[in-house]
């Protein structure tokens, strides 16, 4: 067990000393070296000083001045080092440069010594050659904490001092000497190893240093977005209740009915609105089932099969409608959204049921549906007398008539037919605007139909002392429209053009095929379209001028009908100016492949 | 197409000013035979009486209105394969289309044009089997 836990703590040290960036670890064991060099430089210099005065030997004296001078020279350069490394803004960034540096300098260090162990023992006498000795051991180990932060360092360091030592001893002649030169080897084995192990206990203490701050770092920074988090939790918190409130009183203040049902129909809760709808108190209405209260008319297993459906798609329902039963007895429409609310673990807690009272606006559809037919109906039916009768007259079948009574007979007639196209043109608006006009649409020759409509309104046009004229050979081009429609469009177009035409004028009907479209034009010399007119032109009840109205007949919903119908035939209508003068009204439609 | 012109037609309508226009045009522009029944009720027995070669009904009439009437001239044998026109002021596409499909041989929208009348029936004539 407790093995384990050693393990244990010892692997999590690990991780945490691999944590530490090896290259600050670096940079700190670089700073280290250098804090022990104003050490090196002093023990340096006054080794150097006592050994220039004592190995005066009994040749070589001046070599051991020289000797001297370089060691001063080199406590020199190695101070320079120092302050440059002091002085370097980017020292860490660079520390294995400086490391290189130092490498360097301990070398020198080292060889210097060397240099003074190999080349003066053989003139020394036999007490300098153990002041030298004993300078040579005190060098070396004074160099183990000097460089331990790097034992390669000390390792050149020390192989500098020591091998050159060695060399001389060991080619002395005597015995002793060869012996200790043998001892020397292991003594710079036994000193390595040592540097070794306290360059280990270095970089595993920098590296700890670095992980703990690393660590402490990574505190400091948990906490502040623990913090930062906290703050914002309570401001949601603060939004979540702000919203809440809003919401309440939206539902409170709201002039549409709001239920909430529980995932099982029962009532939870209702707004003022509710109650005032129902007569009921919200206490009167909470507990209740959703059949009771809402969906009275609808069929049990209706009600049940769609409600099992909104629980299970979670999507919302709109435009139910459903009859209920006021407290008071009375029947009223109601059009409702179901709208399930869901949680996290998408589990239906509740289900919003708004809605509002659509008695009112189902009477007042159902009266405009009833005008519109009585409109239809009882005009139309007088109308098929007046102007059956009027065209039976004029038609000439009963006999001659005088020229006056035609005349008058004739007029009556037109302003009749006059008034059956305004009832069928508000019929049309009212279809369309209802959504009532179904069209029926086949596949069928453009040509043919445009060739139709000017044999149809030839009659029309000669009343205007106007021509209808194809314009050259019609190109065949099939397209997919509702036949009936398409002649009242051109009907429209034709007529338009020849109430505007000048007296013996001709408009020309052509048919251009381009890009999967056919378009019919409907060319006229008329005065063109008024600058103020042409923006509404295709608007209802839209006429340039209102004396046009009476001048020419109309009612000014031709081409906004048209405009719809041709739409809804996917098709487009529109308008532009003939160069010579004149207007050309244009509608297209997609080719029938 | 049926061998002989159209010439004896029935025409079922309460409206009186129209059974007269209806009447004069079929009879001075088109040179038909013509009866009028302005009761749709006994509408059967008169059809009956004067054989017609086309029966034309009025949509809307009080008591039984057309399509009503010519359900029952369906399910009367003698009576149910006599060609049958409507003239309406009102029927929506969908109402027209059924009928088509209930068997009537055609349809007229009021208002009708009296000069085109004669013609339009001939037309629906030609077109029978």
């Amino acid at each position: 067990m407790d093995f384990a836990r050693t393990a244990t703590a010892q692997a999590a040290a690990r991780d945490l000393q691999q944590s530490a960036d090896p290259r600050m670890v670096l940079a700190d064991r670089v700073e280290h070296l250098f804090a022990q060099m104003p050490i090196a430089i002093g023990a340096t210099i006054v080794a150097g000083i006592f050994a220039t005065l004592e190995l005066q030997g009994r040749w070589y004296t001046e070599l051991v001045w020289y000797w001297g001078a370089i060691v001063l020279a080199y406590t020199a350069a190695a101070t320079g080092l120092l302050v440059s490394y002091r002085r370097s803004p980017t020292r860490h960034a660079d520390a294995e440069q400086w490391l290189r540096s130092i490498g360097i300098a301990a070398l020198a260090n080292g060889v210097s010594w060397g240099l003074a162990g190999a080349v003066f023992f053989r003139s020394l006498a036999d007490d300098q050659q153990v002041f030298l000795s004993f300078l040579v051991a005190g060098v070396t180990s004074i160099g183990i904490p000097i460089y331990a932060a790097s034992w390669p360092i000390f390792a050149i360091y020390a192989a500098g001092i020591l091998f050159p030592f060695t060399y001389v001893l060991a080619t002395l002649g005597s015995r002793l000497f060869f012996d200790i030169a043998l001892l020397v080897p292991v003594l710079y084995a036994v000193y390595v190893g040592i540097a070794y192990r306290l360059h280990q206990v270095f970089a595993s203490g920098y590296r700890l240093r670095h992980a703990y701050s690393k660590l402490t770092e990574d505190y400091s920074a948990l906490n502040q977005r623990l913090g930062q988090q906290l703050v914002e939790l309570e401001e949601a918190r603060r939004q979540v209740e702000a919203s809440g409130r809003k919401l309440a009183l939206f539902a409170e203040r709201s002039p549409i009915a709001v239920f909430e049902f529980d995932a099982h129909g029962i009532v939870l809760s209702a707004n003022p609105a509710a109650e005032t709808l129902f007569g009921y108190g919200a206490a009167e209405l909470i507990d209740r089932t959703a059949t009771e209260t809402l969906f009275q008319t609808m069929g049990k297993a209706d009600i049940a099969r769609r409600w099992r459906e909104l629980i299970r798609s979670r999507s919302p329902m709109f435009g139910l409608r459903a009859a209920s039963t006021r407290r008071d007895g009375a029947e009223i429409t109601c059009e409702w959204s179901l709208t399930p609310l869901v949680n996290a673990e998408n589990r239906v807690i509740s289900v919003i049921v708004q809605g509002r009272d659509i008695t009112q606006q189902l009477e007042a559809e159902r009266m405009k549906q009833e005008f519109t037919s009585t409109l239809s109906h009882e005009l139309r039916t007088p109308l098929t007398s007046i102007i059956g009768s009027l065209q039976l007259i004029n038609s000439g079948v009963l006999g001659d008539i005088d020229k006056d009574v035609l005349e008058l007979t004739s007029i009556a007639e037109r302003n009749g037919q006059r008034l059956l196209d305004l009832i069928n043109d508000i019929l049309d608006v009212e279809k369309i605007e209802s959504g009532k006009l179904t069209l029926f649409p086949e596949p069928m020759q453009l040509s043919d139909m445009v060739a139709e409509s000017l044999t149809l309104n030839r009659g029309f046009a000669e009343r205007f002392k106007v021509r209808l004229a194809a314009e050259g050979e019609l190109p065949a081009v099939r397209v997919n429209a509702d036949r009936k429609r398409l002649l009242q469009v051109m009907t429209n177009l034709l007529s338009n053009a020849a109430k505007f035409s000048p007296e013996g004028s001709t408009i020309q009907v052509g048919i251009q095929v381009e890009a999967g479209s056919a378009r019919v034009a409907v060319n006229d010399h008329g005065p063109g379209i008024p600058e103020g007119f042409r923006g509404r032109i295709f608007g209802r009840f839209a006429q340039a001028d209102m004396s046009y109205t009476r001048q020419k007949g109309g009612t000014g919903l031709g081409l906004s009908i048209c405009k719809r119908l041709i739409e809804m035939m996917n098709g487009k209508i529109g308008f532009c100016d003939r160069s010579g003068g004149g207007t050309t009204f244009w509608f297209e439609l997609p080719v029938h492949h | 197409m049926p061998a002989n012109a159209l010439n004896r037609i029935c025409y079922v309508e309460d409206d009186e000013d129209i059974q007269r226009i209806v009447r004069m045009s079929l009879e001075r522009v088109g040179g038909m035979t013509v009866e009028i029944v302005g009761d749709p009720m006994a509408a059967i027995a008169r059809i009956r009486a004067f054989k017609p070669e086309l029966v034309m009904l009025d949509w809307m009439m009080p008591g039984m209105d057309g399509p009503a009437l010519f359900r029952e001239m369906r399910a009367t044998g003698d009576l149910k394969d006599l060609p049958v026109v409507f003239i309406t002021a009102k029927a929506s596409q969908r109402d027209l289309d059924e009928l088509r499909a209930m068997g009537a041989a055609g349809t007229i929208s009021k208002p009708f044009s009296p000069k085109e009348l004669p013609d339009q029936l001939r037309a629906i004539w030609a077109a029978l089997p």
